[in-house]
């Protein structure tokens, strides 16, 4: 009698998760989300970065697309980087430095350097769908977030040439994070990141951002192209594609400097 | 014929002028207090909305659907001849000001303050808000020099920065891309709510659209009424013909939506005056009853012997009963005759304040100035009240007064 109920109650439970739509393979034993999410954490930054991109913005009240280009220089472990806008020609020398806690902005055209303050933050960065802190954000996925393996994705996206391990992130309480949560999509062959869903304290799924065209640099499996898709704002989209991208860089010094913030070439 | 009771009551009436004019006294100050302050809360209240209507907002704001709740600059309204004919065109609308309002931020050198930027027709303006008569120094936007900029008093002094200075104007265009400028500080305003004269910018309508590459688009164009209590009714009119007039998917918004505070705050005064209008109307009420009481005791041997004589106690109720109701319309009339006059009076003549009592209401960006408005539900709202009241308070003594045992009245006094 005992055991029936017993049963019963895995039995229920069962079904629950599959009402639930969780229909992700249980992931083997022994793995630990941790060294996954590490994995992930390596492929995006090295001791530090520079990348040059182009930024693609998607909106209905765009006729078409608007690009801009822009080299990156991210010096993570000094909190300091430095972004120089190539196109749009209005815009072109444009540069961004983030030196702890601070934002400039320097406008060529006007011949001003403006500080972003913190309010300002979740503004819009260039008018894409990233954010100023997006840019600056110190956080890590890794030091900041308890993580659990939820599963294995056996065809994420469609895609049934891939698996993916399905991982959600929880910041810690005191974490400088704007998410309620994330859930993450990790190709389980390379440890390649496919990609993240990010959602509000609320539980409320905001934006997605998905990972693509995924090519070796430095031995990293490394994503060329990002898509950032915001679910409260229809037919938005921002692309990012990677044009180059180098990691554990000798940066010169004065790159980070303010003066050169007003000096470009 | 008059019937027997109320010829009798009338009598009592007339027979103790004394007695009489203290009941009638308690009721005239009742009414006399109950109207003037009623009168003056309305006038108080019209002023406040007024105020910060013409401060503003204006009566009633046509904008983009759903521009109310998100603030942003994807709600708009296409600014086509036609619309603003149709709109200036409604009965009823006193003035029309098209506006783009968007977020920037202000930057002199190592500071910046994010600011409502509201770019303003200036002659349109004038006819909705008294935004460009505020300007303490300087002139308001507009004219031929394009870039110029107003401030409000407190963020000019946040920015360090004066006439003739130049601000770099950032933000995002509705085309997404950076918008920035530099305007030059043409003139500060004063504004009385300290939110925004911290935290608005002024710069031209035409000057606004090509910031935020807005083309001939508006956020909201913001109408006066011809009258203020008519609003909600020209909010329903206008809400039935915007998806004609206008291009885009419109919604219209009264005073009470856009600036909800000031409806709160209101409401909040209006209940509290009830509060004490009502303790007042009880008080005198038991008023009533008690010089009615005294009146029915004083008279207990003279009522005896109308019961000896063989008047039906429910006649003698009647006659009680009609005796404080004849006071209590006496007074009211009494009362209106009073009252009326000297609300008007004070109506055409608002009181304005000096000294310590007008530095606190101009503090609260109230023009220090006291008025008052008869409003035609007030007079009768009163009467009725109070009428009501007396008509309670005079059903005790008028039931003791026809309960009376002729023999114990008799012997006593």
């Amino acid at each position: 009698m005992r055991n029936a109920s017993a049963a019963m109650v895995i039995l229920l439970m069962l079904l629950a998760g599959v009402a639930a739509g969780e229909d992700l393979e249980p992931a083997p034993p022994g793995l630990d989300a941790r060294s996954i999410a590490e994995k992930v954490e390596d492929v995006f930054r090295g001791k530090n970065s520079y990348l040059k991109a182009t930024m693609t913005v998607i909106s209905p009240r765009l006729p078409t697309p608007r690009r801009v280009t822009f080299r990156a220089w991210d010096d993570r472990p000094r909190k300091r980087s430095f972004i120089r806008i190539l196109a749009p020609a209005k815009d072109s020398g444009m540069g961004f430095l983030k030196l702890h806690p601070n934002l400039w902005n320097f406008i060529p055209r006007v011949e001003r350097t403006i500080r972003i303050p913190p309010s300002m933050m979740l503004q819009s960065w260039m008018g894409s769908d990233f954010t100023n802190d997006d840019l600056v954000r110190e956080s890590s996925q890794l030091d900041d977030y308890d993580h659990q393996l939820l599963g294995i994705d056996p065809a994420p996206d469609g895609d049934e040439s891939e698996r993916a391990y399905v991982i959600e992130y929880r910041p810690h309480e005191d974490a400088p994070v704007v998410w309620g949560k994330i859930v993450a999509w990790v190709d389980v062959a390379r440890h390649a990141p496919l990609r993240q869903d990010f959602y509000d304290e609320a539980g409320e799924k905001l934006r997605v951002m998905r990972f693509s065209e995924i090519r070796e640099v430095q031995s990293r499996p490394y994503p060329h192209r990002w898509s950032l898709v915001p679910l409260d704002k229809e037919g938005h989209e921002t692309l990012i594609e990677i044009e180059e991208i180098r990691f554990d860089q000798d940066f010169e010094e004065r790159i980070f400097d303010k003066r050169n913030l007003t000096r470009w070439d | 014929m008059v019937p027997l009771e109320l010829r009798l009551a009338w009598r009592n009436v007339g027979r103790n002028p004394r007695r009489t004019g203290l009941t009638v006294a308690a009721t005239v100050f009742a009414v006399f207090l109950v109207v003037f302050f009623v009168a003056f809360a309305a006038g108080l209240h019209e002023k406040m909305i007024e105020d910060s209507v013409r401060l503003h907002s204006g009566h009633l704001s046509v904008s983009g659907e759903g521009h109310l709740e998100n603030q942003t600059l994807e709600q708009y309204l296409r600014l086509e001849p036609g619309f603003e004919a149709a709109l200036s065109s409604t009965p009823g609308v006193r003035g029309l000001a098209p506006r783009v309002v968007g977020f920037g931020l202000l930057s002199r050198d190592s500071t910046t303050q994010g600011v409502a930027l509201l770019g303003v027709d200036p002659k349109r303006e004038s006819s909705v808000s008294t935004l460009p008569d505020r300007v303490q120094r300087g002139r308001f936007v507009g004219g031929d020099a394009p870039l110029g900029i107003v401030l409000g008093e407190r963020l000019s002094q946040n920015l360090g920065a004066d006439l003739g200075d130049e601000i770099l104007v950032y933000s995002v265009a509705y085309s997404f891309e950076m918008a920035y400028e530099l305007f030059t500080v043409v003139g500060i305003v004063k504004l009385p709510e300290p939110r925004m004269d911290r935290a608005l910018a002024v710069i031209s309508l035409a000057d606004a659209q090509r910031f935020f590459v807005y083309g001939d688009r508006v956020t909201e164009v913001a109408l006066l009424a011809k009258d203020a209590d008519a609003s909600p009714e020209l909010a329903r009119r206008l809400a039935s013909t915007l998806p004609e007039i206008s291009s885009t998917p419109a919604e219209v918004h009264t005073w009470e939506e856009i600036i909800p505070e000031l409806e709160q705050l209101i409401f909040l005064d209006d209940a509290a005056m009830y509060i004490l209008l009502a303790i007042l109307v009880v008080v005198v009420g038991f008023g009533i009853l008690n010089t009615i009481l005294m009146s029915v005791l004083e008279r207990t041997r003279e009522l005896g012997v109308t019961l000896a004589l063989g008047l039906r106690p429910g006649a003698v109720f009647r006659v009680v009963y009609l005796e404080s109701m004849l006071l209590a319309l006496l007074g009211l009339l009494v009362g209106l005759v009073l009252a009326i006059p000297t609300v008007l009076y004070f109506q055409a003549h608002p009181y304005e304040l000096t000294g310590s009592a007008m530095a606190g209401m101009e503090f609260f960006g109230v023009e220090p100035v006291m008025t008052w408005k008869l409003k035609p539900w007030n007079p009768v709202g009163s009467t009725i009240t109070i009428f009501v009241v007396a008509a309670i308070a005079a059903f005790y003594p008028a039931l003791k007064a026809s309960r009376g045992r002729p023999v114990d009245a008799l012997r006593s006094l």
